[in-house]
């Protein structure tokens, strides 16, 4: 959506986003996915449901996801923000991308990110999860193409890879 | 020079390992998964507004007044539409049946819960919404009815004023001597069931851009649109512009699954930009508005099923009788999912006769529209708990009472008694491989042991035909206008010899692209990743259906071979020029054209096309000097439905069957699904890991059917499921391990062989996941008959049968 004049209610915002430091004034009710995609223009980040439930949305906010559509906006000022345009880097993907890409975890698409981010979340607590314990995560999000098993593929793909890079 | 499109993969130019029959890394991947691809809510236009859109809260009422001037005057609002401005700027909406269609935005009466009764474009989404609550609305409610049975009754109330009944079709089919079938039988088996209206729940809603310029009349839209080509004749149908006026790009979209809908909210948005000068008007539906009234609510069946059956146990005659509620309009094409079933009436069977009751009735409910596989679902769910009920009753193996219906594999082409035309099969084979996958004699006793246990274990063996390839003929019943069905491409070779493949339908998830290019690849000898596809608008594009009707695989390829086959041709007669030779005397493989007989004669695909674009002085007249062509690939020998509907339609006829373990807790009547097997056969599997991809997504999607899914209304039509709250999508929770085995009947009559796929195991799924069920519940003499088996049904299901059981007990 196109960005409204900052309006006399505005917030002061500052925020770094995938390493880049932001400043910006927001109307108080913005939520966070919509500062994202429209003041940012960052739209790897997907609203699927904007009610909290498909985790589509899923940011990662001082290396806790959370769902952008349920946080406002100024809730992040100060913190650090990963977004699925933070993923790649370098001209090379994550290896999450790329195992997502091996396991076709992906049909759509659309609710990829959103798997991504709460998974590399995952791998931060516990970089060799268990079946029921990426379960947990990975069932907290809908994805309506893959019926699931190809994304439980994709993310003990993407342990195996991370694995290897780290030993 | 006709051309001839490769019937296997043998007859492809190449002596390379193929990439045609493999899973390779899709081309669209590294784009969707770096958030580069560009959905239609990421666009953003030059001047754009934002729209916003008031809903009946009522499923029945006159409007008798709509006061727009507050919101007009709110800071930032560009624009207010009523019905008054659809009335005046659209036509009423085209319907099946026809005359079943009312404007995008109520006049006078509102007809259901989120109809549309006024729209705002506005310089943020956010103002736009504030404005929404500044409009006033003067209801006065009427009765509304819900119930499709009362709905028939003459005191029914009237859903659409300009209509004198709510029975939209009432018709029977015969197909054969069906009277003659059921007299004569050894066994009629009856029963009644019901599937409750569920949806597609894309997790991309709809979404559109619309700029309708009020000069020109030209209208451009953006949109997640799943056949884009369909959408703009239907846009030009409504505003009465030519169809050259109407562009559609569509836009890489969130999944569909025939549930994109969204043709209201479009055009509501294209009213607006009219009455903003022809500004753009982006409108994105939002999930609480995708459930409340959004597109691909479907199939809310009443159903009242016979089998006859033989001496033999060989069945004789089947009479379907359905009570469709397709909501308030026809609008969303919900009467085709009813018509569809004719195309697999008699599932995999040899069943010779019959017969089909439908009834096509509103009540004041959203209209119903289509929904991965449009309408046989529900029909096999029907027909395969027939099969069980019989082999049930008459003590045989559910397994193979259905071997022994099956036709035969020697009896292809086959032409069921509804008219269509299977093009081939080997049924008995599917099922051989998964009954030996599942170990299915071991399931039999391990139930056995479970069963003495007091344990609810039952085991479901369903099958069903996936019919591929639609063609509109099969619809003809419900009154769709329409024939044949288009896919195009064109293939360019530029001046390096790279080539870039044109299509008319944008990603949608099923992998397309990536089978675009492995077929490039493989004719001219390219690596996939070098093949490049591009979508143009419906103004640029060649003639394009897109994803529908499990038939952009197999169109797809017929375009491309086709296109590539044009290529070669041409380029044979321009090498032939320069070799100084005739045509017939140039062969072509593994990307090299070469001279019969004259060893080192020879010149790339590369070399031809540099000389092509480089050197057109070089070539005789007559030939056109692009190396490019467009191919428009339809599926021949269709026929139009006679008197009862029979028609040769759907091309192509996939078979599944499916083995499904479950334990039902008869404490809190959750199902626990614990094996699930299936074999299946679409004919040659162009990617592998893409039919795959689409075969496990659907069994999900059927789990959800079977399971979980329900739009649920109260008797007064009110929705009450219109957040994921209360919409239960399955979750990785309800998505068993599957294990999967292929058999491959290529078909005679396509590209290669490949048959349609992509609706895949929907079909199957609901069916096997029921027949499970009532295997589990067979020892308490009961049975589920109702869709979704959710908990709290079954649960009283085994109450009751229990408290049964014990009365009896206590009489003795
Ligand atoms: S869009 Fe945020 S959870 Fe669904
Ligand atoms: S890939 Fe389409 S919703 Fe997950």
């Amino acid at each position: 959506m196109a960005s409204e004049q900052p309006q006399q209610g505005g917030i002061r915002l500052k925020v770094r986003v995938n390493g880049e430091q932001h400043e910006s004034v927001v109307d108080p009710r913005m939520n966070l996915a919509d500062y994202l995609r429209e003041e940012l223009r960052l739209t790897a980040t997907h609203v699927g449901c904007e009610h909290g439930v498909c985790g589509i949305c899923n940011v990662l906010v001082d290396g806790q996801t959370v769902r952008s559509c349920l946080m406002l906006a100024v809730q992040v000022d100060g913190k650090e923000v990963l977004t699925v345009e933070g993923l790649a880097e370098g001209g090379k993907l994550h290896p999450i991308q790329e195992a997502f890409i091996e396991e076709h975890g992906l049909q759509c698409g659309f609710c990829t990110g959103g798997f991504m981010m709460a998974i590399c979340e995952l791998f931060d607590r516990n970089p060799s999860p268990s079946e029921e314990e990426i379960k947990e995560v990975v069932g907290g999000q809908i994805c309506r193409c893959t019926g699931y098993n190809a994304i439980l593929r994709s993310v003990q793909n993407a342990a195996a890879k991370m694995g290897a890079s780290r030993s | 020079m006709a051309i001839e499109i490769p019937k296997n993969l043998d007859e492809l130019p190449t002596t390379r390992p193929r990439y045609v029959g493999r899973g390779i890394r899709r081309v669209e991947d590294v784009g969707l998964l770096t958030g580069r691809v560009e959905f239609v809510d990421d666009v953003v236009l030059p001047r754009m507004l934002h729209c916003a859109i008031l809903r009946s809260p009522f499923p029945h009422a006159r409007i008798t007044g709509v006061d727009t001037q507050a919101a007009e005057a709110l800071e930032g609002v560009a624009a207010v539409v009523t019905g008054e401005d659809a009335r005046r700027w659209s036509l009423p909406a085209q319907s099946s049946p026809e005359g079943w269609g009312t404007h995008c935005i109520a006049g006078d009466k509102v007809h259901y819960v989120g109809e549309p009764v006024a729209a705002v474009a506005a310089s943020s989404r956010r103002v736009a919404e504030d404005a929404l609550e500044l409009i006033e609305v003067d209801y006065e409610p009427l009765e509304p009815v819900a119930d499709p049975f009362k709905a028939m009754k003459p005191e029914s109330p009237q859903v659409l004023d300009a209509q004198e009944t709510n029975v939209m079709l009432d018709r029977v089919f015969t197909w054969g001597d069906v009277d003659g079938a059921f007299a004569e039988a050894a066994h009629v088996f009856q029963e009644k069931f019901r599937w409750n209206r569920l949806g597609a729940n894309p997790t991309e809603t709809f979404g559109c851009i619309s700029e309708w310029d009020p000069m020109s009349l030209d209208l451009t839209i953006h949109g997640s649109i799943q056949s884009p080509g369909m959408f703009g004749l239907g846009r030009a149908a409504t505003f009465s512009l030519p169809s050259n006026k109407v562009n559609i790009i569509s836009h890489a979209h969130g999944g569909s699954f025939g549930g994109k809908g969204g043709t209201r909210g479009c055009d509501i948005s294209c009213l607006l930009s009219r009455k903003v000068d022809g500004r753009p008007v982006k409108w994105i539906e939002d999930r609480g508005e995708y459930l409340l009234s959004g597109g691909g609510q479907a199939w809310d069946r009443h159903y009242e099923v016979a089998l006859a059956v033989d001496a033999q146990g060989i069945v004789s005659g089947l009479k379907v009788g359905l009570v469709d509620d397709l909501g308030a309009t026809g609008e969303a094409y919900g009467a085709i999912s009813a018509a569809k079933p004719l195309a697999a009436f008699t599932g995999p069977y040899t069943i010779p006769v019959a017969q089909y009751d439908l009834k096509l009735v509103a009540t004041n409910k959203l209209p119903c529209g289509p929904y991965r596989g449009m309408g046989p679902p529900p029909h096999f769910f029907v027909l395969e708990q027939m099969m069980d009920i019989a082999a049930r009753s008459l003590g045989e193996d559910p397994a193979e009472f259905r071997r022994k219906n099956f036709i035969p594999a020697d009896q292809f082409p086959y032409t069921i008694a509804s008219g269509n035309e299977y093009d081939s099969g080997n049924y008995g084979e599917v099922l051989d491989q998964v009954l030996a996958l599942s170990d299915y004699s071991a399931l039999r006793a391990a139930q056995v042991e479970a069963r003495a246990e007091g344990r609810l274990v039952g085991v479901g063996v369903a099958n069903a035909i996936e019919p591929g390839v639609f063609d509109w003929n099969a619809y003809a019943i419900v009154g769709m206008p329409g024939t044949g069905v288009p896919e195009g491409a064109t293939v360019n070779i530029d001046i390096l010899g790279n080539a870039t493949v044109r299509v008319g339908f944008s990603l949608e998830g099923q992998g397309q692209y990536t089978l675009v290019c492995q077929l490039v690849a493989d004719y001219f000898g390219y690596e996939p990743e070098n093949v490049r596809v591009v979508q143009l608008d419906t103004q640029s594009a060649p003639p394009s259906f897109g994803p529908g009707g499990s038939r952009l695989g197999v169109a797809i390829t017929g375009a491309v071979l086709g296109a590539c086959e044009r290529i070669r041709e041409k380029m044979a007669r321009v090498v032939a020029v320069l070799m100084q030779s005739e045509p017939e005397n140039i062969e072509f493989m593994d990307g090299k054209f070469t001279l019969k007989g004259a060893p080192g004669a020879e010149m790339t695909v590369a070399e031809v096309a540099g000389t092509m674009l480089a050197r057109s002085d070089l070539l005789p007249p007559d030939i056109d000097p692009r190396p490019e062509a467009t191919h428009v690939w339809t599926a021949a020998g269709r026929t139009p439905a006679d008197e009862e509907g029979r028609a040769k339609s759907y091309l192509t006829a996939a078979h599944a069957v499916h083995i499904v373990q479950v334990e039902i807790d008869p404490e809190t009547g959750m199902v626990e699904i614990q094996r699930y097997c299936l074999a299946d056969d679409c004919g040659t599997r162009l990617n592998p890991d893409t039919v795959e991809g689409q075969t496990e997504g659907s069994v999900v999607q059927g789990i959800g059917a079977a399971l979980l899914e329900e739009y649920v209304y109260d008797e007064d039509a009110q929705p009450l499921t219109t957040s994921f709250m209360d919409y239960l999508m399955p979750t990785v929770f309800d998505a068993p391990k599957l294990e999967m085995v292929a058999v491959e009947t290529p078909s005679p009559f396509t590209p290669l062989g490949a048959k349609g796929c992509g609706e895949g195991a929907i079909h199957t799924t609901p069916a096997a996941v029921m027949c499970a069920i009532n295997d589990a519940l067979a020892p308490l003499g009961t049975s589920a008959r109702e869709v979704p088996a959710a908990p709290m049904r079954l649960w009283k299901l085994i109450k009751e049968a229990r408290e049964r059981a014990s009365d009896e007990n206590n009489n003795y």
